[in-house]
């Protein structure tokens, strides 16, 4: 009994382990994640039957489409994304194209280099506040080189309409990141097909242009996607280091859905639902044309 | 040329790992620093007396973000760990759209799902809860802890646990002296992450806990948005102690393409 | 001392029709080392993962002294395999991967060490217990592979592929060690391998497998003088083959009449099989079973000439040993002669 008991759990676990294995992560994600997700998409609709809403309708996709001030959001919002990304990504390959070469204290720069990895950004945005505002630590340098006098004839970085402090923020945090991964991969591409291009007649542009450019696109395509996605649905940040209006989507649909007022909840629900699928969308735009310019070019 | 370029990415270097903490050390410690001072004309341990009693409730929001921290990261590394196997190991019907379920997570904001959990939850009476913040944390956190160990298991032989398992090994046993000891360095980086991207969450312990459940990144966020810049300043410090720790375990156990995907859980 | 039977031994795998291993059927005595031969992908690894209990059949049985074993699990089983890339755990020592079963089984640490000493002992490793398996060469982690499968007396010793990732010389000296140990302890040994030569050295006897199907189970001997089937005869180095009509222990073939007592048929379409070094060479075509013939070219290998003969459209090798025979330059036209005892008559197909 026992032993075909067994022999029944060894046939069953050969067909059916991807799913034994499997299903705890899949309860999760369905349950929390698509849960969350078709729960807020009924609400964004108006429709809960639970309290009475049986109508769907789109009042709240109306409100935040004819609302003048959701554009504006969403331009900044789009500016927050993709500026730092590429940003971060341009400082990444600079730096990761000098730390590739052997020098003495190489070692320690390396590590220096991805010391803020695990930082939070809630921290380097403070620490940003604290250098980049108008009575912060480089106005006061500013002051003791006798370049101003006042706090007011320091720049706006933070809390400013074009989200400087937020984008300093953004690079400061995600160059190493991507520096580090743009490292990995220029080390076990190796110094060969330079070489190669070299002795064809290729200058140091060229090499850098056409044979490690190419390279190393694909794997910073995937972490930069990933930066860029974080960046788009940032509550955080912008919170701390962005002016009060217009703020990014994320902050408008979270001050919606907490706001005192119940009726603002769908049209919270709403934009969060409107950042997911501009988000998305641009994730695989943003995928599709580096493919296309890695084709084409490489 | 190389040179100065090099002079210049190294001094861009120090500046860019030094410079943020700088101010925060020194509002920490005090009392009155005003335009233009370079340092503080008042000294005072303040802030961090302040912190250090019951009333600021640093202690309590330690204690919170800890349990959540902890068991984030053991449900989700202990559910990682055969989702990230059937990922990495087997092929089968289905594959490709099981690993956009899985990862889709990472690139669809939590903030997308977070509302409607939160009326999910509010029906279950989930809502307001350590439970509930638990288990939001654990959607992103599992979704990392998958992929880490997806990588993990996409370069591992499962033949050694055939050896295992002839040589006399049950399957319990097996998992103990084979298994664990090849994937260990792999735990060790879901479980940082894990760790990271829970003790870092804000917006979903906001909307979730609704103001009940105070840890301490919303503590942080607070302060950062109050103006009072020493407690600012300390409560930053103490709030990166993880992160350091995790910097010391990566230098220490790890190499460097493990370190960097562990300190992607900083990022997020 | 186990007799292993396995009977009708089928494994489908799941995202396949085509089953790797089809039906199965060996018979192997107790102390008996038997080889399973075939072609890479033939599904040999797999037979043995079934018998190890590590992959359980789609149908059919397996019977270890005449008992089912299909329900007791691989730890309890009895059946232990070594696997082609050795597997030795990486971060254990070699002692504690030697010693590995016994842990499992509970034993306590001085009995472990004392029989871990004994086994390297065996495997002429002395030593080498506190290194790590990575500070070993490929036929030393080999050694030691086998020496933790035996540490734990199993009943039957599965090895897969156990000389296929040595070198020359290497490959001899270990053949010769399962050899010894195998016959030393008497353990019931099942080995893989897809070089029929190191098959023909070390079993007792062969299961020669294409595509998951038995194609012959027989002594070594058996596989060189009388193949069942022509691919059979191709794998263990047949070249000269020759399509022909037979009956009544004649070969009637494009190239004449032969007679031929040794076939696998009775009547009907066959081949003509004959091996390369039992071709004799001749001048005079006088005489039963021969033909003129031409030498097309030939190599010098030291201890033998190899040549190349065409006969009409018909191109045969022929070995001949450097210092029996006379040499033919390439060009000159010889005769050949298939001494009747040596043709051996295959079906067609
Ligand atoms: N786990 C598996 N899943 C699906 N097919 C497999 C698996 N293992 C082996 N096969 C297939 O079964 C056949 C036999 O494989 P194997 O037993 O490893 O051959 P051999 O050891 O003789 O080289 C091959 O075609 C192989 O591709
Ligand atoms: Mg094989």
């Amino acid at each position: 009994m026992k032993a075909s008991m067994y022999l029944w759990w060894a046939r069953f676990y050969s067909k059916g382990k991807v799913w034994i294995l499997l299903s705890p992560a899949l309860i999760l994600v369905v349950f929390l994640f698509l849960g969350g997700l078709g729960f807020g998409i009924a609400e964004s609709l108006n429709y809960m039957p639970i309290i009475g809403l049986n109508d769907p309708n789109f009042d709240a996709y109306r409100a935040i489409f004819s609302d003048k001030g959701f554009y504006k959001s969403l331009l900044l919002t789009l500016h927050v994304a993709i500026t730092p990304t590429l940003l971060s990504v341009a400082c990444a390959l600079a730096f990761g194209l000098v730390l590739r070469q052997s020098f003495r204290g190489k070692k320690v720069f390396t590590f220096l280099f991805s010391f803020n990895l695990p930082i939070p950004h809630v921290v380097g945005a403070i620490g940003i506040l604290f250098l980049f505002s108008q009575s912060g630590f480089f106005a006061r340098i500013g002051h003791a080189l006798g370049w101003m006098d006042m706090p007011a004839e320091f720049p706006i970085i933070v809390n400013d309409p074009w989200a400087i402090g937020i984008i300093i923020e953004y690079v400061w945090k995600e160059t190493p990141f991507i520096g580090v991964i743009v490292l990995a991969i220029l080390q076990s591409i190796g110094e060969d097909y330079e070489a190669v291009a070299q002795t064809l007649g290729a200058n140091r542009w060229q090499r850098f242009r056409y044979v490690l450019l190419p390279l190393v696109l694909p794997g910073v395509l995937i972490v930069s996607v990933a930066v860029m996605a974080f960046f788009f649905g940032d509550f955080v940040i912008p919170a701390i280091l962005g002016q009060t209006y217009p703020a990014v989507l994320a902050v408008e649909a979270v001050k919606d859905y907490t706001h005192y007022d119940l009726r603002n909840h769908p049209i919270g629900v709403a934009q969060a639902l409107v950042i997911a699928a501009i988000g998305t969308v641009l994730v695989f735009l943003y995928m599709w044309l580096n493919r296309k310019f890695v084709r084409s070019d490489g | 040329m190389n040179r100065i370029i090099r002079w210049f990415a190294m001094t861009m270097i120090i500046i860019w790992v030094v410079a943020p903490f700088i101010p925060l050390w020194l509002w920490s410690f005090s009392l009155r620093w005003r335009f233009p001072n370079l340092l503080p004309e008042v000294w005072s341990p303040r802030a961090w007396l302040y912190l250090l009693k019951p009333s600021s409730g640093v202690l309590d929001a330690t204690i919170d973000s800890l349990v959540i921290a902890v068991v984030v990261t053991v449900v989700s590394v202990a559910i990682a760990i055969p989702a990230g196997r059937a990922l990495g190991l087997y092929r089968f019907r289905g594959k490709r759209f099981m690993e956009f379920l899985i990862l889709a997570p990472t690139i669809i904001p939590g903030l997308a799902s977070v509302f409607g959990v939160h009326g999910l939850f509010l029906r279950y009476h989930l809502a307001n809860s350590l439970v509930g913040v638990i288990l939001v944390h654990l959607i992103s956190s599992v979704t990392y802890a998958t992929m880490v160990m997806w990588g993990v298991f996409s370069n591992y032989n499962p033949e050694f646990e055939e050896q295992g398992r002839v040589l006399g090994a049950n399957p319990i046993r097996n998992f103990r002296y084979v298994t664990w000891p090849a994937i260990f360095p792999g735990i060790v980086v879901a479980a940082l992450f894990s760790f990271l991207l829970s003790w870092y969450q804000y917006l979903l312990t906001l909307i979730i806990g609704g103001g009940k459940v105070q840890t301490l990144a919303m503590l942080l966020f607070n302060f950062a948005r109050s103006g009072d810049r020493p407690v600012a300043g300390a409560l930053s410090i103490i709030f990166m102690i993880p992160a350091l720790i995790v910097l010391f375990v990566t230098s220490r156990y790890l190499t460097g393409e493990n370190a960097a995907v562990s300190g992607l859980g900083g990022g997020r | 001392m186990t007799h292993l039977v396995l009977n009708e031994l089928s494994q489908t795998y799941s995202n396949t029709d085509k089953p790797a291993l089809d039906r199965l059927n060996l018979d192997i005595k107790s102390g008996m080392l038997n080889a399973l031969l075939g072609p890479s992908g033939c599904g040999k690894t797999t037979a043995m993962k079934m018998i190890a209990g590590i992959l359980t059949p789609t149908s059919g049985d397996i019977l270890f002294d005449g008992k089912s074993v299909l329900a007791i699990p691989a730890e309890r089983r009895g059946a232990v395999m070594v696997f082609q890339n050795y597997l030795l755990f990486p971060y254990m020592s070699v002692g504690e991967n030697v010693g590995f079963g016994l842990k499992m089984a509970r034993m306590n640490k001085a009995t472990i060490e004392k029989k871990v000493l004994e086994m390297l002992e065996l495997v002429q490793l002395p030593g080498v217990q506190n290194r790590k398996p990575s500070q070993l060469s490929g036929g030393q982690q080999q050694r030691i592979a086998l020496a933790r499968a035996l540490i734990v007396e199993p009943k039957v010793l599965l090895l897969d592929e156990p000389l296929s990732n040595l070198d020359a010389h290497l490959r001899d000296e270990m053949r010769e060690l399962i050899r010894d140990i195998q016959r030393k302890m008497g353990i019931t040994t099942v080995f893989v391998t897809h070089d029929q030569e190191e098959a023909v050295m070390l079993a007792d006897k062969i299961a020669l497998i294409f595509e998951g199907v038995l194609q012959q189970y027989d002594e070594p001997d058996v596989f060189y003088n009388q193949p069942g089937s022509l691919r059979a005869a191709k794998f263990f180095g047949g070249v000269n083959f020759l399509d022909g009509e037979y009956a009544a222990n004649q070969m009637t073939t494009e190239l004449g009449t032969f007679s031929a007592p040794r076939s696998s048929l009775d009547t009907g379409p066959g081949v003509l099989s004959i091996r390369p070094e039992d071709i004799e060479f001749g001048t005079t075509n006088d005489g039963d079973n021969t033909i003129s013939a031409r030498v097309n070219s030939h190599v010098y290998v030291g201890t033998y000439t190899k040549y190349k003969i065409d006969v009409n459209d018909f191109r045969f090798e022929v070995i001949a040993e450097a210092n029996t025979k006379e040499s033919f330059p390439d060009g000159s036209n010889v005769t050949i002669r298939f001494p009747a005892d040596k043709i051996w008559i295959l079906p067609k197909g």
